[in-house]
């Protein structure tokens, strides 16, 4: 199982309390292209990994290449992907990273977005991305952490 | 704020409750109910529908408002949490200690012991958070029945 997740704070407190345990995931890919080249960050957000999981920081291009080499090896029963804009997610589908479902769960506020739920806000340009998504068969899923409800909001 | 003040108290080590949501607040005003009034210590809320950056930045400026040349220590409650994780970030450029767990007793004890160097106040904030927490009520049953 791969879970696709777009949040604007990575690796925190709801992925590491909620979704790894929800998934059952012991590989965590967080695609981003900042974190990517910053060693003291990914050692900050990797620290409460639980050591049992692997975590992985890549550039947003190196995605389904990462994949595939995960997925060869056989201990992986489960990996979450993890974006922290709609761009990104796009870019990642459109560079060959092919998924099915996408969860929008953290896309903090700034002027000019539009709240879609409380803790979703969407510019023009997220909207846009999403969108492409959803004519190319992706399913949205806004939930922040796996019990709430599934909504579905385009 | 030009006024010389001779107390040595000027000189201990800054606290800021870094945590989600109003917890951290709440927190602070219970352990002045305990303690009274406290000098050099803020609570600042991590709230998800505000950005990464603004967020990082009222953090910043709380360690700087009571920071007081013997640096400052975060008490943050989730460990691999966005308070957390945050507070970390910034030990680039502040002296910075951050300790995770937060809870009342940790807060007590931190905030009675702040002419402590911060290495060492950081080790007594998480004794005492650690040795805050019993089972009180088998503690009480097994002294009653003796």
């Amino acid at each position: 199982m791969i879970l696709v997740r777009i949040d604007n704070r990575l690796i925190h407190g709801q992925i590491i309390e909620t979704w790894l345990p929800f998934t059952g995931a012991n590989h965590v890919i967080v695609a981003n292209d900042g974190l990517a080249n910053d060693v003291l960050q990914q050692e900050i957000m990797s620290l409460a990994i639980p050591q049992t999981i692997e975590s992985y920081f890549i550039n947003v291009d190196r995605l389904s290449e990462k994949i595939e080499q995960i997925q060869f090896i056989n201990d992986a029963q489960g990996i979450v992907v993890l974006f922290s804009s709609c761009p990104d997610a796009k870019r990642a589908f459109d560079s060959g990273f092919a998924f099915d479902n996408l969860n929008i769960g953290n896309v903090h506020y700034s002027p000019g977005k539009k709240q879609v739920s409380p803790s979703v806000a969407l510019s023009d340009e997220d909207e846009r991305c999403l969108r492409q998504l959803t004519r190319k068969g992706v399913e949205l899923d806004f939930r922040c952490v796996p019990n709430d409800p599934v909504q579905v909001r385009f | 704020m030009a006024a010389k003040c001779e107390s040595r108290d000027k000189t201990f080590v800054g606290v800021v409750l870094v945590t989600h949501g109003a917890f951290g607040e709440t927190l602070l005003a219970a352990a002045k109910t305990v303690l009274g009034p406290q000098d050099n210590c803020q609570a600042i809320g991590v709230d998800v529908n505000i950005g990464v950056d603004e967020t990082m930045e009222a953090i910043r400026s709380a360690i700087r408002s009571v920071e007081n040349g013997k640096g400052v220590l975060a008490l943050t409650d989730l460990f691999g949490g966005s308070p957390t994780t945050m507070s970390l970030s910034l030990m680039k450029s502040e002296n910075l200690e951050v300790i995770t767990g937060v809870n009342l007793p940790m807060v007590v004890a931190t905030l009675q012991a702040r002419l402590l160097p911060l290495n060492e106040l950081a080790e007594k904030a998480k004794d005492a958070g650690q040795q805050g927490i019993k089972v009180a009520g088998a503690m009480l049953r097994k002294k009653t029945k003796k």
